[in-house]
């Protein structure tokens, strides 16, 4: 199954980059779902633009390599388009919470049933190292070189305000708890958004190594505790605890049960 | 024959209701109107009116000097009585201060004016039935129909005529073309289709969402068209504006993409409810790269019905962008016609989609399966694929009316324009002796527009914008730089019977 998922194009991400992990949980995650049952023609997947994005000439789905920033409101088009596509978006932190981040708070109001996967390398790496809204205060880059000037935001707490149904963190090294969380976030009816945690070996050094950090937790559905889990770590330093996992669950309608519904009422 | 009556008050009183109520009357005995629409930006209060031009044979513009005017508040008086004409009459509010009409008045006001046309009063009785169930507007009816002397006496008339704005005519060319999905965030004047759309689409079996902004309007467009729905998305100047980045992303992708542009007078925010012909520049260039595109410009609703279905038809065809230009005088006026527009051409999906293959859509240079690529070679052929694809687009489009040809036809002397300005120009140069050369395909523009101009001995053009946009497009194409030139930038329409002084006075 796995091969069919592959295509021949070569590679071009930096030798040991995580992101070769993240494509093998992907493909673990989508052999298995079609080993169960899904028409691999069903799957549809989104790309933004930056080095996580060239996970789309590796996988042999069907696919829309969008514009940076707009991953969102390209899988909610397809899935406006054809409610039957399983819709699977892949952005960075440049991506999703500097270029797109309107998209990504109304992304929670909406709640259509689609996933994003956000590779958080708290850097602009494609670009060559500049800082992004996950970067730490400090950071000397060639953009920044009297040291980044804003503190990061926290994007588990932003998508917890923001309504989003499904939120999970995780490690791109650790393949097999991607790979689990990524499967049910894919199932998981309404908006999930997985943001997984990965070094980039040549910009933002200082930032990597964060894996004795985390921690796995069992998957949450109280809100409180999400508020705390989503505290333990503020992305601008290597302190804390990271906790991983599904860190905060609740069942809503989706934009489309919300569509029909309206028509019916009418 | 012809009349132009204004119809005046503040925002929510209900003038609209009385120029719909005549208007529908005035069709039903067999006469042609247009209706004008003036009102600024705000919700309640000010001072909005509209000029219903009525006439027993085709009319397409209002004229500077009034014929009547009825008045729901003391401004409307003050500010056009300058504009009656010696014998017309004015219905003034007060008159009715004593009556207690309440939200009646503009039902009464609609009787005056059928009184003072005179029209047998039970049309206009059986018209308020059909709206109203309750005795209390029939006797707001009658009351004013009691209280007038009957002055023009008009006579029914054969003709079976039907009344569309323009925005009703993009949407309805819309679901002609069996589209899926209308994606749009709101902006005068673009507006009126969003309205229409989602009011018929459980009818229709379409959807219609209102997104967060329309960078969204245009990625979850190219999105949905993607996964194989029909796909329009709608807006305004500075919306279009925020759209190009997706509208060179459908350069590249070449999934289909059909886009409604309604202009209003800009730079920035501009003057929002009034009229502009200036976004043509943007319609046919917004976007980075070089890509083909189609742009339409339809110069009343029945053209608007068909050239929408042209848009839907071309863009699913070639993997092409459709841009729809209209502007606010097109969308809100009202116009009558008693053509039928054109057959519909059926829009048909017949390419690969997610679902039913696996399909790539890619915003980078890229190879035939749609993966990324940076090779030089690779990238002169996608380069050539693209141009190729607007020769055929070029072909294909002479099946549809680029131009049209108005007037004496054998005539030397040329007036050419474009869009809403049609109706004005027809109702100007009624009796003289001049052709009128409408342009209805921008992108690709008709060769036929040449050859016109050099058969000609005196050459207008006709434009509401500043600069002159078509005639600059003109002479991009054909080198002819037309000297006379008659534009109106004041955000207002132009009137048929100034439009036709200006006209005269070119020598």
């Amino acid at each position: 199954m796995i091969d069919k998922l592959s295509t021949k194009n070569i590679i071009t991400w930096c030798p040991g980059c995580p992101n070769f992990m993240i494509l093998a949980s992907v493909k673990k995650v989508f052999a298995k779902l079609i080993d169960s049952g899904l028409n691999q023609k069903d799957i549809a997947m989104v790309t933004g633009i930056g080095c996580h994005a060239k996970i789309f000439d590796y996988l042999n789905v069907s696919g829309f390599y969008g514009l940076h920033g707009r991953v969102i409101p390209t899988c909610l088009g397809i899935k406006l388009g054809n409610p039957n596509l399983k819709v699977v978006g892949f952005a960075g932190d440049g991506d999703t919470y500097a270029e797109g981040m309107a998209h990504f708070i109304h992304a929670g109001r909406y709640n259509a049933d689609m996933t994003l996967v956000v590779h958080d390398n708290q850097s602009f790496s494609l670009t060559t190292g500049q800082p992004t809204p996950t970067t730490q205060l400090g950071y000397k880059s060639k953009a920044s070189p009297l040291g980044n000037f804003s503190c990061p935001i926290n994007p588990i707490k932003l998508a917890l305000a923001s309504g989003v149904s499904f939120i999970a963190r995780t490690n791109a090294r650790d393949i097999s708890h991607t790979s689990q969380i990524l499967r049910a976030a894919i199932k998981h009816k309404g908006f999930s958004f997985v943001e997984i945690i990965q070094d980039c070996l040549i910009f933002n050094k200082d930032m990597n190594a964060k894996d004795k950090l985390m921690y796995e937790v069992k998957e949450n559905r109280d809100k409180k505790t999400a508020e705390k889990l989503a505290d333990e770590w503020n992305y601008n330093d290597k302190k804390g605890k990271i906790p991983i996992g599904i860190l905060y669950r609740v069942e809503k309608p989706t934009l489309n049960e919300n569509m029909r519904k309206n028509d019916e009422e009418k | 024959m012809r009349l132009n009556i204004l119809i005046g008050g503040k925002a929510g009183q209900g003038i609209n209701k009385i120029s719909e109520i005549v208007s529908d009357v005035l069709v039903n005995y067999g006469y042609f109107i247009f209706n004008y629409r003036d009102y600024p930006s705000l919700i309640r209060g000010g001072h909005n009116f509209n000029v219903l031009s009525v006439s027993d044979k085709k009319v397409g513009s209002h004229e500077s000097k009034l014929d009547g005017i009825i008045a729901m508040d003391k401004k409307t008086i003050r500010l056009h009585k300058a504009e009656l004409k010696k014998q017309g009459f004015v219905v003034d509010f007060k008159k009715f201060e004593k009556d207690n009409l309440g939200r009646n008045l503009n039902i009464t006001l609609a009787g005056c004016l059928i009184k003072i046309l005179g029209i047998d009063k039970n049309v206009l009785i059986d018209r308020i039935k059909k709206e109203f169930d309750n005795p209390e507007a029939i006797s707001a009816a009658e009351r004013g129909l009691n209280s007038e002397e009957e002055k023009f006496g008009l006579r029914k008339l054969a003709s079976k005529i039907n009344i569309l704005s323009g925005s009703q005519a993009i949407s309805l060319g819309a679901i002609n073309s069996q589209m899926n999905i209308f994606i749009a965030y709101p902006m005068t004047p673009a507006t009126g289709v969003l309205h229409e759309l989602a009011g018929r689409q459980k009818k229709y079996k379409f959807k219609v969402f209102q997104p967060e902004n329309e960078i969204t309007v245009v990625n979850a467009g190219l999105g949905a068209s993607f996964a194989g729905s029909k796909t329009m998305i709608g807006t305004s100047g500075g919306g279009f504006d925020l759209m190009t980045e997706g509208l060179s992303l459908q350069g590249q992708t070449e999934v289909p993409l059909v886009v409604y542009l309604a202009s209003r007078p800009g730079p920035g925010t501009g003057v929002p409810t009034y009229t502009s012909q200036g976004d043509l520049d943007i319609a046919l260039r917004g976007g980075h790269g070089e890509f083909p595109r189609i742009v339409v410009a339809p110069g009343d609703p029945i053209e608007a019905i068909e050239k929408t279905n042209e848009a839907f038809y071309l863009s699913e065809k070639f993997g092409s962008l459709s841009v729809i230009l209209s502007d606010k005088h097109l969308a809100e006026s009202e116009f009558s016609s008693d053509k039928k527009p054109n057959k519909i051409i059926p829009v048909k999906i017949d390419r690969k989609i997610p679902g039913q293959s696996i399909v790539k859509a890619n915003s980078y240079e890229h190879d035939e399966f749609g993966n990324t690529t940076e090779d030089a070679g690779l990238t002169k052929k996608g380069a050539n694929r693209r141009i190729k694809k607007y020769e055929e687009i070029k072909k294909d489009v002479r099946k549809f009316e680029m131009i049209k040809i108005h007037g004496k036809k054998d005539s030397e002397n040329l007036i050419i324009g474009w869009g809403s300005t049609k109706g004005a120009i027809l109702d100007a140069i009624e009796g003289l002796d001049f052709k009128f050369l409408q342009v209805l395909y921008m992108k690709p523009i008709s060769d036929e527009i040449k050859k016109e101009i050099k058969k000609s001995k005196k050459v207008i053009l006709v434009e509401n914008n500043v600069t002159g946009q078509l005639g600059r497009l003109i002479r991009e194409k054909s080198g002819i730089k037309i000297e006379n030139r008659i534009l109106k930038y004041d955000s207002r329409p132009f009137r048929s019977d100034e439009l036709k002084k200006e006209i005269l006075k070119i020598k």
